[in-house]
């Protein structure tokens, strides 16, 4: 076990001192242009995570289960977005994003996020009326409320890295 | 003319405020970007019913994102502005930031044309080539509203 994060943090070492690393600190097609396509995939995915909650607590009535449906399609590709955008991120300062609690409540928060969007994705696809509107499901409701406030908190928190972390100085 | 305003700007009790305590930028930073996904989410669902990625008639919930995305605008640019006067210097002369504020613009005159010209389209099936062209001229400008927002750091004097 011990082993295997030594080897893990050995790997970390290696790629945030590799020539991807170096290229992300002085191109602008590197850390700039990625933290801004992480910040686009960040708006998309939280934001329509967001539109799925007001919908599921009524505040959209004529939203069908159709398109509700093709919204949380659309948030799954905001946040693959954020994945790769993010994982990048990551490789260029593997060892010191680790050390960072901010950034590791931040991780935590997206994974509640996408875990819990997952199942309402899920649930969405099983409640289909023969109307083609959505059943109420209380479970998908409170579900895809929590989601939507750790998306948030997850952005927040990803906001403050520069400020509580020595990250970017 | 305008360099003794932004001198103004840059000396005036807000600029001051705004400075004053290490935990305003980064509220306010926090708070921009939760009004910013606010505001990205309301508009994706508009735009994607334009484009026709679903064509239900969803007329209340256009009216009601609408409002909603108003009103993320109006946070949006109260915090921007603060942001301008508690740093004049990163923006002014900022390639990025006259960009950020070009696309702005055009994107309120592209939800203009969708206000005189389709209306009423969400209230129906219907997907024109119009309505596709307002739904993917917003979402590029969005989308480029955003990435120039994060290009204003890398782009500062």
């Amino acid at each position: 076990m011990t082993l295997g994060l030594g080897r893990t943090l050995n790997l970390l070492e290696y790629l945030a001192n590799s020539q991807f690393s170096y290229w992300m600190s002085v191109s602008m097609a590197g850390f700039p242009t990625l933290i801004a396509l992480h910040s686009v995939g960040m708006g998309a995915a939280v934001g329509l995570s967001m539109a799925v909650t007001l919908k599921l607590y009524g505040a959209l009535p004529d939203l069908g289960r159709y398109p509700v449906q093709r919204l949380l399609d659309v948030a799954t590709w905001g946040f693959t977005l954020n994945l790769v955008t993010g994982l990048m991120l990551f490789i260029d300062r593997g060892p010191e994003y680790l050390a960072s609690g901010i950034f590791l409540l931040k991780m935590l928060l997206v994974f509640i996020g996408a875990a819990l969007t997952l199942v309402v994705r899920q649930r969405v696809r099983a409640l289909a009326s023969p109307s083609g509107t959505l059943v109420d499901d209380g479970v998908a409701r409170v579900m895809s409320l929590v989601a939507t406030i750790a998306w948030f908190g997850a952005v927040v928190t990803g906001r403050l890295i520069a400020y509580l972390s020595d990250l970017y100085r | 003319m305008s360099e003794k305003l932004f001198q103004w700007i840059a000396n005036s009790p807000l600029a001051d405020w705004v400075v004053s305590s290490p935990y305003i930028w980064p509220t306010l930073e926090s708070i921009h970007f939760v009004s910013l996904c606010v505001l990205m989410g309301s508009l994706l669902v508009v735009d994607l019913r334009l484009i026709g990625v679903f064509r239900e008639p969803i007329a209340r919930t256009v009216a009601f994102l609408i409002r909603l995305s108003l009103l993320a605008f109006a946070v949006n640019l109260s915090t921007g502005v603060l942001f301008f006067f508690g740093y004049t210097a990163k923006y002014v002369n900022n390639p990025a930031f006259e960009i950020k504020l070009t696309l702005i613009a055009i994107a309120g005159l592209n939800a203009l044309y969708y206000r005189w010209r389709l209306p009423n389209l969400v209230n129906t099936r219907e997907v024109t080539r119009s309505s596709i062209a307002v739904g993917c001229i917003s979402l590029a400008l969005w989308s480029g509203v955003i990435v120039c927002g994060r290009m204003i750091t890398f782009y500062a004097r």
